[in-house]
């Protein structure tokens, strides 16, 4: 005898348009569904490139322009270890922070980048070095040195041999190879990495370095950390190499909004179908509504039978929507067969820099069914069934029981 | 003297029709006490219905008062209105009106479950009120398994359920044949004769007419008595 009771028997009476009715509202949400878990399925797959790209969301240089001379001089431009204390405790949302000092210097007398870096702070800034041959630096390594892919091939250097590091000239100091990485990056391939203590001693620049790698908590909050720290410190220079792929999954909200918009429509179609509906229904029981009147129904009775006719609409519309959409999002990667491996994945994925820099070609969009998704699908079928049933609802409430009954 | 439950005084209901003016109602006095079975005959257009409705609190007179049970229902508010037809009276109509997708036991639940009546509470009594006007093997029928006959008696149990003083019945028998108009008759004279429940029936019926302890003929929208058999 319950309101959801008289509803659901009502409804039943008219199978036929009741089906016709709620398909519009299945339509709107089935398609709101997919739509969002494809983006979604976008969006997991933007977070795993950017996972799979690895090294610094930020690196930061001294931008100052220096002059003819002092270039010719060999000078570079440099930063202040204590910038690192500054940002890593001035700036919010930094996870962490790594120095390195990276100047052109003589391996074996061939010209080479030489990078010095911490060791620990730089592995969890970059996710450290893809080693393809031996090991890494260790904690407290001495005179031990990673040689480049390409660096290793022309050196023909072998992993326990001495290669002989100086900063641009002859000679130098004895460094043993304990291992060789590969970034895919040319300029990358051709240097080494030694410890951060080594390059400054090498070059007597104590306390100084050339770039600061910044990794910070949030990947999403990259853009603002940037802007954090260009105002607490002048003259710098920040790359940020996921930029492009952030641009990428901020293009994607536009997306996002455009397919929500054409659902909405979609369902605001659907809607017009409910109020339809509950009008005709309102119309044909024009009697019964009389006679509910008449044997002491209040308004708000009436009412609450109504809304409560179009909240059941909206139930099994977002119900069955849902159903259907999630259906959609697991056929979909069946049938678009041809979408796997977007240009997106392809790439993006040269802008691979250290780590893992492999190929990210072949990576298909698979849509992501979250819970959120869902909820959200399934309220909305239920908010258009509520608002597209208080006009007839309101209507059935106000008719006057004398003229309800005399209807025929 | 038995209680009075009805009295109106000076009952005017006009209705306007463009620039017409139609006296439904045109001072309409009448007492009517507890236990009564009242007929109000005349011919169709003379406002039957219309003081049926005043009485019954569905529609509002132009002026004039209708005092229910010592209360003059005229002064209520819609709300205070849908609650006074709710307990003080049953409506009982030409064709029924039952809600097609309840079975017989539910509508007659409808009311109880207005008033909020506990469902246990409702449930039984509901099968007392089937069971007094011999439904009680069809409390699980929908009303287009029941026979207009059976279905009439239904609304009776549905006017009864929540203890009104009064039912208003408007053409009762009006769809029905004979034989189901005289037993539904019955049924209202044997509700008067044990719990003296008050009738006002709307009616062309001469069986209806022949059960009434009292009948008033409407012309015009004016009203005076008759005597029962008079008037066929």
């Amino acid at each position: 005898m319950s309101a959801w009771n008289m509803a659901l028997r009502s409804l039943g009476r008219r199978k036929v348009r009741t089906a016709l009715t709620v398909s519009g509202i299945i339509v709107g949400v089935s398609m709101a569904f997919a739509f969002l878990s494809l983006v979604a399925g976008i969006d997991v797959q933007i977070s795993d490139i950017i996972r799979r790209i690895g090294g610094a969301d930020i690196t930061m240089y001294n931008a100052t322009r220096l002059t003819r001379q002092q270039i010719l001089a060999g000078a570079t431009n440099t930063l202040d270890e204590s910038l690192l204390t500054t940002i890593s405790e001035g700036v919010v949302g930094v996870y962490a922070v790594s120095p390195q000092l990276t100047f052109i210097g003589s391996v074996n007398g061939t010209r080479a980048p030489i990078n010095g870096i911490d060791q620990l702070t730089h592995s969890i800034v970059t996710g450290g070095l893809n080693i393809i041959n031996g090991s890494s630096l260790q904690e407290g390594s001495e005179k031990e040195v990673v040689l480049g892919k390409t660096l290793a091939d022309t050196l023909e250097a072998t992993i326990g041999g001495d290669v002989l590091l100086s900063p641009l000239q002859p000679g130098g100091e004895s460094y043993k190879v304990v291992g060789v990485y590969e970034t895919g990056m040319a300029l990358q391939d051709r240097g080494c990495y030694i410890t951060i203590d080594e390059s400054q001693n090498m070059t007597d620049r104590e306390g100084i370095i050339t770039a600061i790698l910044i990794k910070v908590i949030d990947p999403n909050e990259v853009s603002s950390v940037r802007t954090e720290i260009t105002n607490l410190i002048p003259d710098i220079r920040l790359v940020v190499p996921t930029a492009a792929i952030q641009q990428v999954s901020n293009m994607l909200n536009t997306v996002r909004m455009f397919f929500f918009t054409i659902s909405l429509v979609a369902l605001l179609a659907g809607s017009f179908g409910v109020v339809n509906t509950m009008l005709t229904t309102v119309t044909e029981r024009t009697r019964e509504i009389g006679t509910l009147k008449a044997i002491g129904a209040k308004g708000g009775q009436i009412l609450t039978i109504f809304i409560t006719e179009a909240l059941l609409l909206g139930v099994i519309g977002g119900g069955v929507g849902v159903l259907i959409g999630i259906g959609l999002s697991i056929l979909f990667p069946m049938f678009a067969g041809g979408l796997s491996g977007l240009p997106l994945g392809g790439f993006l994925g040269r802008g691979g820099r250290t780590a893992g820099g492999a190929s990210f070609g072949g990576a298909s969009i698979t849509p992501a069914i979250l819970p959120s998704t869902i909820l959200l699908c399934f309220s909305l079928g239920i908010i258009v069934g509520i608002l597209a049933g208080l006009y007839p609802a309101w209507r059935a409430s106000r008719m006057k029981p004398v003229e309800a009954l005399r209807h025929v | 003297m038995s209680k009075k439950i009805v009295q109106t005084k000076s009952l005017i209901k006009i209705y306007r029709r463009g620039r017409f003016e139609i006296y439904a109602l045109n001072g309409v006095d009448l007492e009517i006490s507890e236990g009564e079975i009242v007929g109000i005959m005349g011919p169709s257009g003379s406002g039957k219905t219309t003081l049926l409705n005043m009485i019954g609190g569905l529609d509002r007179p132009t002026s004039g008062t209708v005092i229910v049970d010592g209360r003059d229902i005229t002064r209520l508010s819609s709300g205070e209105l849908a609650d006074f037809r709710l307990r003080e009276v049953g409506f009982v109509f030409q064709f029924y009106n039952l809600i097609p997708t309840y079975t017989a036991m539910e509508n007659v639940e409808i009311p109880m479950s207005f008033a909020k009546v506990p469902k246990r509470e409702r449930e039984a009594r509901a099968y007392e009120l089937l069971s007094l006007v011999g439904l009680k093997t069809r409390a699980d029928h929908k009303p287009d398994e029941l026979s207009g006959g059976e279905q009439q008696r239904v609304a009776i149990a549905r006017a009864l359920a929540n203890h009104p003083s009064l039912i208003l019945a408007d053409e009762p028998t009006g769809d029905l044949d004979s034989k189901n108009a005289i037993s539904l008759m019955n049924l209202i004279k044997r509700l008067k004769e044990e719990y003296n429940q008050t009738f006002i029936i709307v009616t062309h019926d001469p069986i209806v007419v022949r059960g009434c302890s009292k009948v008033y003929n409407i012309r015009d929208g004016r009203i005076n008595l008759g005597k029962a058999d008079q008037e066929i």
